[in-house]
């Protein structure tokens, strides 16, 4: 492994910054109205010394409060979902474990539709209930995957994917026999989605979320590096590797759970993005989590990019567009990784 | 391995937490910047609740609509209230709808906004709507993202015929066009009122509406269509309050329906598929296909629109020949009849 300097770091980081700053971008040019980049450097002058109130109303109600808003949630959205894929991977020493695979995605989704159920009233009750589901089945499936009062891998995982086809199952049991209106569009958002605007409320605390979990996980980088090569001798070398898991666990479901209640089932990106990442920098947890980070937003700014001008004006579920991109990427990736 | 990165440790940290310190910091003002402009337009957002000269309107969700006093650009999120607009001669003022709007056939001309689950929010801003018509099938984040970008969106709910004509005078009066919605709410009452007379001693038919035959799928109780098979001297034999319940062919055996309709659109709409019907395992266990007691009509019954009214007579004409036997002319309120409507393959 090549040593890590700060230098090495910033300049990862700082390259995938910019290409992230490119397929911004790109994004905010193209769509219904696409938009010049001079017009568009002009205006996000204009709001950055706020003269907002200078821009047509087309203009901000498309540009600022359709298109940018929904960029930034695939910023969160793609960094949260990889980051947290990332270290479930080192958490279970498994390179399959993925937030989907092991029925996070599965419970949002029953949260989500209970909530729709019970309180269809309430603000924001479609992402709390997501959120709710989430950590509720990270919680059912830690408890599963303990084996004598360790964490056992193999069982943590099993656990994982039989929660999600148990959680499917009613899922698709309350779908047929409750065939509310607000229910139609779960299809869709079963799929993953960015279409839908997140409330203005909602936005902060997700931003605020994002930060502590990707900053928590960060924080224990240098001991998952240790962790990767074996418990004991993580233990050996000072490692409290107890305290470790709990906070990559609780930190990666939190991730999960606020990608999931913005955005639904967003499948590859949390296997994918860490397993490039890692075949461009090395496995070093120190460089892989800010790298999945910025790789994830990159994956989701374009893949949801593409989603809404393939065909439009109909939109693809985002969640389609990750998966069709995604499969000959990893098969492409694997096999040069084999040679 | 271990020994080099943990060497690194200490001195990457003291470094390292920084500048990574300030990315996070930087990455917190980039986030937040993009938001507030965002949020801070949300005041000025809203132009149409702030001026004076709107009308304001209760929808059928009970929200609260305030509507220009001249609609001049409508999007219509559904089918139906696309038709619905065309039916009140207010298609001048229609700029947009979904991808889905193919009646008449002028609806697929308007520029379209995606589909009514998954519009495209961007298509609609463009279109500069002063109204936006939503309607159940459209989700509620969708209603209220556009609420929140300042558009007016007034949402129809209708479960019956009756709330359906009654929606279609409301959306009269809100596009302002109170005349033709009048004229065509009593137009669509008295040929309802009519078939009620003519069919009022007629038993009703114990009827299978097949919406796909695979799989097999018919209506619930509290839906449109149950509604529009009573109009029209009909009875579901499915008892449900699934909206579109997926049914054992076992049940329906076991059901023996008087009659079975079919939507052309849907299921097969060639008597020659009928006959490939008739001799699969199951559906060729059933009296009504050996009797011939199939019924065809057009997707337009399962759409809440004032073609509907057309469709349900010749239903009823199909279901009840006997009753319109006496009169052979069509009834003074009937309109032209519909080609495609039915075709009973008796």
């Amino acid at each position: 492994m090549r040593p890590l300097t700060v230098r090495r770091l910033l300049w990862i980081c700082g390259g995938l910054a910019a290409v992230l700053l490119a397929c911004v971008v790109l994004a905010l040019k193209l769509g219904a109205v696409p938009i010049s980049v001079t017009d568009l450097v002009w205006n996000l002058g204009r709001v950055a010394i706020g003269r907002s109130d200078q821009l047509p109303t087309e203009y901000r109600l498309i540009v600022f409060d359709l298109r940018l808003p929904r960029i930034l949630l695939g910023i969160l959205v793609g960094a949260a979902l990889s980051v947290s894929g990332a270290s479930f991977q080192a958490l279970l020493r498994n390179p399959l474990a993925d937030p989907f695979v092991l029925g996070v995605s599965s419970g949002a989704a029953l949260g989500s539709i209970l909530a729709l159920i019970f309180a269809p009233q309430l603000p924001f009750v479609t992402p709390l209930g997501a959120f709710l589901g989430a950590m509720a089945t990270i919680a059912a499936v830690y408890f599963l995957g303990r084996r004598g009062g360790e964490l056992d891998s193999t069982t943590l995982l099993l656990g994982g994917v039989i929660s999600a086809s148990f959680l499917s199952a009613i899922i698709m049991f309350l779908m047929t026999t409750l065939a509310g209106r607000d229910l139609r569009g779960m299809v869709f958002w079963l799929m993953g989605d960015l279409s839908t605007p997140v409330p203005p409320g909602l936005r902060w605390i997700f931003t605020m979320g994002l930060l502590v979990g990707i900053g928590a996980i960060y924080s224990t980088s240098a001991d998952l590096n240790l962790l990767l090569t074996g418990e004991r001798e993580a233990i050996h070398l000072g490692v409290d590797a107890t305290r470790v898991k709990l906070v990559v666990y609780v930190s990666a479901s939190l991730l999960t759970a606020l990608a999931v209640s913005a955005s639904g089932a967003i499948g590859y990106v949390g296997l994918l993005v860490p397993h490039a990442m890692r075949l461009l920098f090395g496995s070093d947890y120190r460089v892989l989590i800010p790298a999945s980070a910025l790789g994830g937003a990159i994956a989701i700014v374009l893949a949801d990019t593409l989603a809404r001008t393939v065909v439009a004006p109909t939109e693809l579920p985002v969640g389609a567009m990750t998966a069709m991109a995604g499969a000959p990427v990893f098969i492409y990736l694997l096999r040069r990784g084999m040679r | 391995m271990a020994d080099s990165i943990t060497d690194t440790r200490t001195d990457f940290w003291r470094r390292g937490i920084a500048s990574i310190s300030a990315g996070i910091v930087m990455v917190c003002v980039l986030i937040s910047g993009g938001f507030v402009p965002a949020r801070a337009s949300e005041a000025q957002g809203e132009p149409l609740s702030t001026r004076s000269d709107t009308r304001a309107f209760t929808d059928e969700t009970g929200r609260r609509v305030n509507v220009p006093p001249q609609v001049n650009r409508i999007v219509s999120l559904a089918p139906n209230l696309t038709e619905i607009v065309f039916a009140l001669k207010q298609e001048n003022h229609l700029a947009g709808d979904t991808d889905f709007c193919d009646y008449p056939p002028e609806a697929a001309q308007k520029p379209h906004v995606g589909g009514p689950v998954n519009p495209n929010l961007e298509e609609i801003v463009k279109l500069h709507p002063d109204l936006i018509l939503a309607t159940s099938i459209n989700r509620r984040e969708t209603v209220d993202a556009l609420v929140r970008l300042g558009l007016p969106v007034y949402v129809t709910d209708p479960h019956s015929l009756d709330e359906m004509i009654a929606s279609v005078e409301r959306i009269g009066s809100v596009l302002g066009a109170e005349k033709s919605a009048a004229a065509l709410a009593e137009n669509l009452r008295a040929r309802l009122a009519d078939l009620d007379r003519r069919l009022a001693g007629a038993a009703p038919r114990r009827a299978l509406f097949v919406v796909w035959t695979d799989p097999l799928s018919s209506i619930g109780r509290g839906t449109f269509v149950a509604d529009a098979l009573r109009h029209a001297g009909a009875r579901s034999v499915v008892e449900t309050d699934t909206e579109w319940p997926r049914i054992s062919l076992e049940e329906i055996i076991h059901l023996q329906p008087e009659f079975l309709v079919f939507v052309s659109e849907h299921a097969g709409d060639t008597p020659g598929e009928i006959e490939a019907l008739s001799s699969r395992p199951g559906w060729r266990d059933l009296d009504a296909i050996h009797q011939g007691k199939i019924v065809f009509v057009s997707e337009a019954i399962i759409r809440p629109v004032p073609r509907i009214v057309d469709v349900i007579e010749q239903l009823a004409r199909g279901l009840h020949p006997e009753a319109f036997a006496a009169l052979n002319a069509p009834s003074a309120y009937t309109q032209p009849a519909i080609k495609e409507a039915c075709a009973c393959a008796r």
